[in-house]
């Protein structure tokens, strides 16, 4: 492994992650706009879908990993301390991981529990 | 006409402080010109100069807010009260002159000359005209530092990230039919900083005095990347 931070590699994922949020906003739009469901049940089991639950699922991740960039990016910008800058990204990763656990466990039992 | 120049002698200034001018200017003087006038005034005022035409790259400077050279920026553009700062980010020797030791630091690191792997060849080395066209709006850059100190990221990163001159720079000689050093170049600029803190803020191409594009230079760097990763 490198000693240094990804910098190429970094730019690609939050490129890629890019498109697939920017596509996948579209679609959520569309859902929310022209078929939005009209109870809680009905919105469920759309949730339950295998496909929409996994591409759910793809686009947290793809969330998280596109705040990660960004983040680790304004945190190197400006933040020049070291220790700072460590604490910060450490909270961050910490932060984007429990809430993609925590995204993960609810998409989850959506599918097992319906 | 108006100016508001900036002025600072560490020697016997406590702080920087901006001193108000007035001159008489003609229509067809550049702002070099002005400054001339300025200096025959009061001859304490520091700033850089020397052909007076756009080619040296000596007297980059912040006008009104943006960087531009002097020689080639007619007052009649300007409006008063025409405030005059030394390029930003850089550290003052005195008054309008600052430190471009790690502006050039930058573009020693990405090794500006031709790498060879071959045997020099004896004779001069041929390019084809359409080799030759890929240098076009990259070598006419003449180091003056318009763009790098206009780059908030090279504001935060000076000693880091390489800043619009020198990856304009680092382009040229990767996108250089005769070079052979494209594998080391590319591999030394991986990391967080040398390419990536730029962000497309572009406040390079804005400033630019020859019209260059180091924006679209630093995105080839990036598509070159991906190219040869893939």
């Amino acid at each position: 492994m490198s000693r240094r931070a990804s910098g190429f590699r970094a730019w690609v994922f939050q490129r890629i992650t890019a498109v697939y949020l920017g596509l996948y906003f579209l679609f959520l739009a569309w859902y929310v706009l022209f078929s939005a469901p009209t109870s809680y049940v009905e919105w469920r089991e759309w949730v339950a879908n295998p496909v929409i639950n996994l591409s759910l699922l793809f686009f947290a991740f793809s969330l998280l990993l596109h705040a990660w960039v960004g983040t680790r990016d304004i945190i190197i910008d400006y933040i020049k301390p070291l220790m700072i800058r460590v604490t910060m990204l450490v909270f961050l990763a910490i932060g984007l991981m429990g809430s993609g656990l925590w995204t993960a466990k609810y998409l989850f039992l959506t599918i097992t529990s319906v | 006409m108006k100016f508001r120049i900036y002025r600072y002698n560490p020697d016997t200034d406590k702080a920087p402080y901006m001193q108000d001018v007035e001159i008489k200017v003609t229509s067809d003087m550049m702002l070099r010109d002005a400054l001339l006038e300025i200096k025959k005034q009061d001859e304490s005022l520091n700033f850089r100069h020397s052909c007076g035409e756009g080619v040296c790259g000596s007297d980059g400077l912040n006008v009104n807010g943006k960087n531009k050279l002097a020689c080639t920026t007619p007052i009649t553009d300007l409006k008063e009260p025409v405030v005059i700062r030394p390029m930003p980010g850089r550290p003052v020797i005195r008054d309008l002159v600052v430190s471009m030791e790690q502006f050039y630091n930058q573009y020693r690191a990405i090794r500006p000359y031709i790498i060879r792997k071959d045997p020099v060849p004896e004779v001069e080395m041929r390019q084809s005209p359409e080799d030759r066209d890929k240098l076009d709006g990259l070598y006419e850059c003449i180091m003056c530092g318009c763009c790098s100190t206009a780059c908030p990221s090279f504001w935060w990163n000076p000693d880091k990230f390489l800043g619009p001159h020198a990856l304009l720079q680092a382009w040229r000689f990767l996108a250089d039919t005769r070079d052979q050093g494209r594998t080391e170049r590319l591999d030394a600029l991986e990391g967080p900083y040398k390419v990536f803190r730029c962000h497309t803020i572009m406040n390079c191409v804005d400033v630019c005095p020859k019209n260059l594009n180091p924006t679209k230079a630093i995105g080839h760097i990036k598509a070159l990347m991906l190219k040869q990763s893939i």
